[in-house]
């Protein structure tokens, strides 16, 4: 009993993954610097935080930042940021957000990994802000 | 003292509408020529070209006015007893003289003053109107095949305003020369002027 | 409790086939081709022609049709005037000349491996397809050939830093149209560094706003390069050797025939571009004097990124108290002194200067006669008049510097800058060595005297168009001491005026005035007796 539950649940796992690859959606990285630098450094640049560019932080920084979704020292989630009911909040005054208004949630968060890991300090084009 | 109505109630609006614009014109085209900065080139661009179509407008009514009435005959040059009117303004006038021309319903301008209008009319008015228009429609001209230089354009335009500048400036204070100070000024208001009692 | 554990697994399972099953990946629809389903481009690269080769075996005829161009070639005889151009041939008052400098210029070849003349332009799998045509981000390429790097490369050598491999496979999968990323990767980067030579193109026009450009607003039009500079069969159009100066034809239509530059603003705006605000007609009779860059760029350099405005190569070679090449930088932190270089002006928003301009360019070129006693020597003069019917009134960046000469054969230099040798001025500091092994390479005599002489360059400014409610005001140039003060041969009303009818006609008005008040004030006297 005890090893059929172990290959059904190994059966069970290795399928789920493969279901979730199948369905992948590779993030723009394009679109992610655009929502970037028009929603996160509207704020940032002046004001909180200081600058945010994603070359502040290795690649890893990003993925552990990303994964504990917590913004302005964990007052408010990061993915409130990124959802679309706040891009429907500002669209009237932020071209980024009323550009990429209808996109899916999961989408632009991957866009938007995309984006800063590329720009990480150690990733592939370390990006600055201008 | 016999009172004479010698201007009509368009005559006056004419006068006036066309005292504001023109004064209008001569304020925005000299910032236009660079003399000074008053409301920007740009506004002033827009006003005097805005203004020279008032203006126009209201001369096609005024030219249509002189010909229908018979008004233009005031206008018709005369010499007769010019010399004494030129007198009285350099020298009678000082000794306090009253004014040699009688004024009437039929000739309401001494022969100076009629002449020195009439020079408004055909000599300023048209070298400041065409060169004008030229310059408004300088690209138009210059696609007709018809180019001018705008350096001469604008030459003859600003000879033509230095010409209306100094025109202005003396109708202006000939005003003043009246049988009072305000006699005139009242008479382009009012339509009425104070004349001695004729004998006829 | 086993057997509902079981059954709930046997229900994920199930769920996971299911899902598995029924989720591809979605249909791509900005293209029709997912290259990372060719088997072709499905294994380990190990260079960049392994991958051209691949790109060939598809796309038969690309190579071929990037042989023909200036891009490969770098070399280009104008028409008008039979000079020989091209990033080969020219001087300028940048780091100068490519030529014997290549391992440093030639990065940005679309080729792999021009580090010399034995270079093979007739191979086709020399062409790099990548780095236009990455959608990445990711690709490189490194000095000394422009190859990426398939392995950890330490670049510049010798410095400790080091240049991570790059997947080419994967890169190769993600191919696709260019994009301002591609063409900004060279371009943004000419003389050297980021927005260093053209003024008006830089990095900040990778993701710009509309307050930068217009047109390559990236939350707006988000024009590519390409959406403007055609490339029909890879021959990229708008070249600054010969440039459209005034375009008078009307907007491209489709369907119709038209073989005048699809990149000048004429071609989509036409010739009467204004329809709305403050005097539409007004403004469109400007368009046949002024370009239309002339108003609607009012400063160039305006995305935060400087650009060199002086170069004074003659201080360059000074060292530091150690002995080695130096850096100063200003007060924002960009370099203002490179011992390899010498002294730069860097500046932002800049204002440009005015000329007139037909699209004749006419370059200073190895062999031309310039002397220092001749004042400023003119890398590139460009043609134009009021008269000549064929000129507007352009923007354009000044570029200024000092740059050496031979003093007795009388002319420009072609130096030897870039090399881990003997003669590179960049190693060694030593500009008669530098200079003699240039001229040698380019068959040119050279007396062994170098001196310095003053030079100016022309960019006319064509790209950070501003939105129309930051054009230029009326103001600016209808006035004395204006924008167009240095223009000639044009009359600018609110500039010009004949001055004898300007004195005559106020001493006119005034006479009058001072005439009037001297009658009236006799009269007021005359009737108080």
């Amino acid at each position: 009993m005890k090893a059929h539950n172990l290959v059904s649940t190994l059966v069970a796992a290795g399928l789920l993954c493969a279901s979730t690859l199948a369905s992948a959606y590779e993030g723009d990285w394009k679109r992610g610097r655009i929502y970037y630098r028009s929603v996160c450094t509207a704020c940032h640049a002046a004001q909180a935080g200081g600058s945010i560019a994603p070359s502040t932080m290795t690649k890893a920084e990003w993925v552990a930042y990303l994964q504990k979704d917590k913004h302005a020292k964990g007052k408010d989630s990061l993915k409130q940021y990124v959802s679309k009911s706040y891009r429907a909040s500002i669209r009237a005054q932020n071209k980024a957000a009323d550009k990429f208004a209808e996109l899916p949630d999961e989408e632009l968060s991957e866009d938007l990994k995309a984006f800063v890991i590329k720009g990480a300090k150690d990733g592939d084009a370390p990006a600055s802000c201008s | 003292m016999e009172r004479i109505y010698i201007f009509t109630r368009f005559e006056r609006f004419w006068h006036w509408a066309q005292a504001l614009l023109i004064i209008a014109m001569l304020v925005t085209g000299f910032e236009i020529h660079g003399a000074y900065k008053l409301l920007g080139f740009a506004q002033a661009g827009q006003l005097h070209t805005s203004a020279a179509w008032a203006l126009i407008t209201l001369w096609v009514f005024a030219i249509f006015w002189h010909f229908t009435t018979g008004e233009w005959r005031q206008y018709i040059p005369t010499m007769k007893n010019i010399d004494k009117v030129v007198r009285h303004y350099a020298w009678g006038i000082f000794q306090g003289e009253p004014h040699p021309f009688k004024v009437t319903r039929a000739r309401k301008h001494n022969p100076m003053q009629a002449q020195a209008y009439l020079a408004v009319k055909v000599l300023i008015n048209p070298l400041i109107w065409i060169s004008g228009l030229a310059y408004l429609y300088y690209n138009e001209l210059e696609a007709a095949g018809m180019a001018l230089n705008l350096g001469t354009i604008a030459l003859l335009h600003t000879i033509g305003a230095f010409l209306m500048l100094a025109f202005l400036i003396g109708h202006v204070y000939l005003i003043t020369t009246g049988h009072t100070v305000t006699a005139h000024l009242k008479a382009m208001i009012t339509g009425w002027d104070e004349v001695e009692e004729q004998r006829h | 409790m086993k057997i509902n554990l079981a059954a709930l697994l046997g229900g994920l399972l199930v769920a996971g086939a299911l899902q598995a099953v029924e989720a591809p990946a979605p249909t791509k629809l900005n293209t029709t081709a997912d290259h990372s389903k060719f088997k072709e481009l499905q294994h380990e690269f190990a260079s960049g022609p392994e991958v051209t080769k691949a790109c060939l075996t598809c796309h038969t005829e690309a190579a071929l049709q990037i042989h023909r161009t200036k891009h490969w070639t770098w070399e280009v005889i104008n028409p008008l005037n039979n000079q020989r151009l091209g990033k080969k041939n020219v001087i300028n008052n940048y780091c100068i000349s490519t030529a014997t400098n290549l391992g440093a210029c030639a990065t940005c070849h679309v080729g792999y491996g021009w580090v010399n003349s034995s270079f093979d332009f007739k191979s086709q799998v020399n062409v790099d397809c990548l780095v236009c045509h990455d959608t990445s981000g990711s690709y490189k390429k490194l000095p000394g050939g422009g190859q990426p790097p398939v392995k950890d490369t330490e670049n510049p050598p010798g410095s400790g830093k080091i240049v991570k491999a790059i997947d080419l496979a994967a890169i190769a999968q993600k191919v696709g149209k260019t994009s301002r990323d591609t063409c900004g990767a060279c371009h943004f980067f000419g003389g050297g560094g980021d927005g260093v030579k053209h003024g008006d193109m830089d990095t900040s026009l990778a993701s710009p706003d509309k307050e930068v450009d217009v047109h390559m607003d990236a939350t707006g039009l988000d024009f590519t390069c390409s959406t403007c500079h055609k490339a029909p069969a890879h021959d990229v159009v708008g070249s600054r050797y010969m440039p459209t100066g005034k375009d008078s034809g009307d907007a491209h239509m489709r369907g119709k025939v038209n073989k005048s530059n699809p990149a000048t603003c004429q071609s989509c705006h036409g010739q009467a571009p204004h329809k709305a605000g403050a005097q539409p007609a007004k403004l469109n009779q400007h368009t046949d004097k002024v370009a239309c860059q002339t108003c609607h760029i009012p400063q160039f350099a305006r995305g935060g990124v400087p650009t060199k405005m002086h170069w004074d190569w003659s201080t360059a070679g000074k060292l530091s108290p150690e002995g080695k090449p130096m850096l100063k930088t200003d007060a924002k932190g960009h370099v203002i002194y490179d011992s390899r270089k010498g002294d730069f002006v860097v500046a932002e928003n800049v204002t440009p200067e005015y000329g007139w301009f037909n699209g004749e360019v006419t370059y200073t070129l190895l062999g031309d006669t310039v002397d220092k006693s001749n004042g400023i020597t003119l890398i590139n003069a460009l043609g134009g008049s009021a008269s000549d019917g064929r000129s507007l009134i352009w923007p354009m960046k000044v570029m200024r510097g000092s740059q050496p000469y031979d003093p007795v054969n009388k002319t420009l230099v072609k130096p030897h800058v870039a090399g881990n040798d003997d003669t590179a001025f960049w190693k060694n500091f030593n500009w008669e060595k530098a200079i003699e092994t240039g001229m040698k390479a380019a068959n040119a005599p050279f007396s062994g005297k170098v001196d310095f002489l003053k030079t100016e360059m022309y960019w006319p400014i064509t790209h950070m168009v501003a939105p129309k409610e930051k054009a230029v005001g009326c103001n600016e140039c209808h006035t004395k001491g204006g924008r167009l003060d240095k223009i000639e041969g044009v009359y600018i009303p609110g500039r010009d005026a004949n001055h004898l009818v300007n004195l005559i006609g106020w001493l006119a008005a005034g006479a009058t005035l001072a005439g009037v008040l001297l009658h009236g004030l006799l009269r007021i006297v005359r009737r108080k007796n």
